[in-house]
């Protein structure tokens, strides 16, 4: 990185920016509700007001600005409000639209005046229909993009003042017209993306980077109007805005931000599309060290070694990504679950690793979670004394299964979301039918998550074998040892907790077992139809599911105490000493990952010093790609050295920059809460 | 059907040949080298292994024991360890069984440009087990991790059966060698030269000690020893690491090394680019 790239991330990563930021507290709810204003004109006019307050302010050397000074956005109802909201509405999270990938792409083309136009000839239609509604909204959209042009205008004069022309030629072009080089299509993307989430929306993913903005790279790389190097220097300067205005963001954690990109992958054609660009962020990503934005690297059986290589040095910066994805299992799985196919093949990763799709998917792909060590806790309290043998007690498991995903979706009834103007600018649709991306888009599916399928598989290994096979327990004794959180059984808990039979093991003894319950858990939410009129999907994934789920059960048959936790998405248990990587990715490439496909990634430690040189990077690249190879659909890999985050927790101020993948995302170590600390620590004790 | 005792199965070796390798460790060592990190590799018999992190002294363990005064490494105790920090090392196997468990990661080793590595303790110590293990493995590529510290008969017809030698040349000196391995090096020299001849494909490598065996002068015979063999792919430097001692108390010895652990060894590659010959520091 040259000395300007270097001193403008010294100063980002020494938070000098965050000077800039304003004590003011704004306050709009009282008014809003007094002045009884729809939904629409409430996201609206708090947007007006947050833009009208905030600063413009270009750092020192910057050549692609954008500052958040304004550090809360506030509500736009009030507590009463909300109360009375909640009262016959569910409400998924913050109750915003978040987590689904907007087309940037077109409005980046096309400029916002032309967005204008196209909302102001609907809106002409909609005057004609007397369609209310549709009014309203396009009427927003037209405040909206006039809230940022103003907004921006305040950049221009400060760039005058600075004396900064390249900033004001730029900022005069976009985000007004269409970006014509590469420098003003970041810029254009910055301009976006700030104001998504200066509207309140989060979790605003990056989508395919390297494939939209690649055009524009190209044609100045042709006509010479950038070299490889000069066009390197914009992306990584690009790339350290995401990181000026992330402690802003609202997430369950520091760094659970959802700034997640993707790289690679297939055309609607089925052509694979890996490019300079892709390769060149790659390349920023492992330079600048930073955790944002998050790289997700789209793979399949024609991805090179060489992409995988590049992919694993960055695994050893310890960023924890990239993340990647089969498209040869993705694809396939999201057209089973009814997504077309040159949709499927456009897919991406929202903020953890859920497959979306990008412009047309309003998809929630982490409504909820099943709790699959729950089910079994159920099953071994009411129906392991009374079922003749294994079969018929998996059958109870089946039924139990079923009935906790008819528990859980029935409370995802009349749903509120927000609106969001600037959101529906950004997806394909929503100004032709004048219609807010909050009712809805070409996709409305819900994603609930799998938590804890290795405790639950394990579990279920230790019944079958010493209840029903060798019968040295009692159904009695086990429930017994279960319920005293096996104090008093120490014996027994030995035996259960070390015997060999766990998943990682690539033991087919216990993997037949975990294929069956993700089968029953496929089934369960065949012909489940949302009330949007979208399909349910189930995943591998955890979320922060992990850590509450655990609260709801005690002690487990495998020979975990009572508190102590599952693993994180989809990983071996944490008491498993499983024999080693090869065997991990043997076992969990055994169930058909297609018909669970809403995302989730085995995740994998590796300790730091397997990454010592050239030829241990390429073969833990093939490792990886094995993993795929056998049908594996996601991966995450970590290197870790567990000695270091023990003395990062003791001396935090030494380790600021430290960084570790928690569930779906990489965030510095020292500012999680003590209770993940402790819980990636212990996922390291397996490291190997 | 020959039978032989194995210590240890590693998936994922990838720093034991090309590819991603299983490397298995054959039990049972003559040399006794200062600075060996695989102690329990060395005694040909199963043994006690007790991991002494979070042992709780409850003592049940010590109850169970029929044999307090002198271990036979029967076992009684293992599974009444509530935290299972006691296992029986050393596995006893016949050719037939490993080779029907190693069989089954065929497909992906092979994949991968792996193979097998079979390592130790040292492998030509239990020459009937090798000898009839190796043809059992094909076609996998095999590669063989010996000190070449074996009788020629055994180390001509075992580096004939294998695809490929790592042999390590801990020191060219043999006060030197009988010194810090207990052994002298003449077999071992002997047995070299016939390989850097025989046209197979080998990996010399030295582990680096600091102050025993890390000089130009050391480096410069091995060197000249290798210089010119037709089979050589490279010669591997792999340094001295201060872990080495974790696993002697769990065998119930005191690790005292003769050299000074914590001087940083010399790793200089200078000397074999000298000699044209390819060197890498592991």
């Amino acid at each position: 990185m040259n000395e300007r790239i270097h001193n403008l991330l010294q100063y980002v990563l020494n938070k000098q920016h965050q000077q800039f930021r304003q004590n003011l507290e704004l306050d709009v709810a009282d008014e809003f509700s007094a002045k009884e204003l729809s939904d629409g004109n409430r996201i609206t006019t708090r947007f007006e007001r947050v833009l009208a307050v905030e600063k413009a302010v270009i750092l020192p050397g910057e050549r692609i600005v954008c500052l958040r000074t304004v550090r809360k956005i506030p509500e736009i109802f009030t507590e009463d409000e909300w109360a009375e909201l909640k009262k016959d509405h569910y409400l998924h999270e913050l109750g915003r639209v978040c987590n689904i990938s907007s087309d940037y792409e077109t409005t980046i083309q096309l400029g916002l005046e032309a967005r204008r136009a196209e909302a102001q000839e609907v809106l002409l239609k909609c005057q004609a229909n007397d369609d209310q509604e549709g009014q309203e909204f396009l009427q927003n959209v037209i405040r909206t993009i006039n809230a940022i042009e103003a907004w921006v205008d305040s950049y221009i004069e400060e760039a005058k003042k600075l004396e900064l022309p390249e900033v004001v030629g730029i900022l005069e072009r976009v985000p007004r017209y269409g970006a014509r080089t590469f420098h003003e299509a970041l810029q254009f993307f910055r301009i976006l993306h700030f104001a998504l989430w200066c509207s309140g929306n989060y979790h605003n993913t990056v989508g395919r980077f390297d494939q939209y903005m690649y055009p524009y790279l190209k044609s100045d790389l042709e006509a010479g109007r950038l070299d490889e190097d000069s066009a390197f220097e914009l992306l990584e300067e690009f790339f350290i805005s995401f990181s000026k205005d992330s402690d802003l963001y609202p997430g369950m954690q520091q760094g659970d931000n959802g700034q997640s990109l993707v790289l690679g992958g297939v055309d609607s054609d089925g052509n694979n599309v890996y490019n300079l660009l892709s390769e060149m962020c790659l390349k920023a990503s492992l330079e600048l060290k930073l955790i944002d934005p998050k790289i997700n690297l789209r793979v399949d059986k024609s991805t090179p070694l060489a992409v995988y290589q590049l992919g694993t040095q960055l695994t050893k910066q310890g960023l924890g990504f990239p993340q990647y994805s089969n498209d040869d299992v993705v694809i396939p799985g999201l057209i089973a679950k009814g997504y077309a196919l040159e949709d499927a093949r456009n897919y991406v990763v929202a903020a953890c690793w859920e497959f979306i799709i990008p412009k047309v998917g309003m998809d929630i792909p982490n409504i909820g979670a099943l709790s699959y060590a729950k089910v079994v806790d159920r099953c071994l309290h009411r129906n392991l004394s009374e079922s003749k043998d294994f079969s018929e007690f998996m059958a109870t498991i089946n039924q139990e299964i079923a009935a906790e995903v008819e528990t859980m979706i029935a409370v995802f009834k009349n749903l509120y979301m927000e609106p969001s103007p600037i959101q529906s600018i950004l997806m394909e649709g929503c100004i032709p039918q004048a219609r807010d991306i909050s009712k809805g888009s070409k996709y409305n599916n819900f994603g609930l998550h799998g938590t804890g399928i290795a405790t639950a598989a394990d579990s279920l290994a230790v019944i079958k074998k010493y209840v029903y096979e060798t019968k040295t327990i009692t159904s009695a004794q086990l429930i017994a040892a279960v319920d005293d959180n096996f104090e008093g059984h120490e014996q027994l808990q030995a035996e259960l907790k070390y015997n060999q039979n766990k998943m990682g093991n690539d033991d087919d003894y216990v993997d037949e077992i975990a294929c069956n319950l993700m089968t029953m858990f496929a089934d369960a939410l065949e012909n489940k139809i949302t009330e949007k009129g979208g399909i349910y999907r189930g995943g591998t994934g955890s979320a922060m599911y992990y850590i509450r789920h655990i609260q709801e059960i005690g002690a487990s048959p495998d020979g975990r105490k009572k508190g102590e936790p599952l693993a994180a998405n989809y990983s071996p248990g944490l008491n498993t000493r499983v024999n080693g990587p090869v065997s991990i990715i043997k076992s969990f490439s055994k169930p058909d990952l297609k018909r669970v496909i809403n995302g989730g990634p085995l995740t994998l430690e590796l300790h730091d010093t397997v990454f010592r040189n050239e030829e241990a990077i390429q073969k833990v690249a093939l490792l990886v790609k094995s993993f795929m190879d056998m049908g594996g659909h996601q991966l995450q890999l970590n290197s870790v050295n567990r000695e270091t985050l023990l003395d990062a927790q003791q001396n935090p101020d030494q380790y600021r920059n430290l960084i570790v993948r928690v569930w779906g995302w990489s965030g510095y170590f020292v500012e999680l809460d003590r209770e993940y600390q402790d819980h990636i620590i212990q996922r390291l004790e397996l490291a190997i | 059907m020959a039978n032989g005792i194995i210590f240890d199965i590693e998936e994922f070796a990838i720093h034991d040949g090309p590819g991603i390798r299983k490397t298995i460790f054959l039990k049972g060592c003559p040399l006794r080298c200062n600075w060996c990190h695989n102690p329990e590799g060395m005694s040909f018999d199963r043994e006690l292994l007790v991991s002494p992190n979070g042992c709780t002294h409850c003592g049940a363990c010590q109850k169970v024991c029929p044999n307090p005064q002198q271990c036979n490494a029967c076992g009684a105790c293992l599974m009444l360890c509530p935290l299972r920090l006691r296992k029986i090392c050393g596995r006893m196997t016949t050719t037939d069984e490993l080779a029907k468990e190693l069989l089954k990661d065929y497909e992906f080793l092979t994949e991968t440009g792996g193979g097998i590595t079979l390592s130790g303790g040292e492998p030509l110590a239990q020459p009937d087990f090798l000898m009839e293990l190796v043809p059992k493995l094909k076609p996998f590529h095999v590669a063989l991790e010996t000190s070449g510290y074996a009788s020629q008969e055994i180390f001509q017809k075992a580096i004939d059966l294998v695809d490929l030698v790592l042999m390590d040349v801990k020191h060219t000196d043999p006060e030197m060698h009988r010194k810090y391995t207990g052994v002298d090096n003449q077999i071992i020299l002997e047995n070299l030269k016939y390989l850097c001849n025989s046209g197979q494909k080998f990996i010399i490598r030295i582990p680096v000690i600091p102050g025993v065996n890390d000089t130009p002068a050391n480096f410069e015979k091995v060197a000249q020893l290798i210089q010119h063999s037709k089979g050589l792919e490279r010669l591997e430097l792999l340094p001295y690491h201060k872990t080495a001692g974790a696993k002697y108390s769990m065998i119930g010895q005191e690790y005292n090394p003769s050299f000074n652990p914590n001087q940083e060894p010399f790793l200089d590659l200078g000397m074999f680019q000298k000699y044209g010959i390819g060197s890498v520091v592991l």
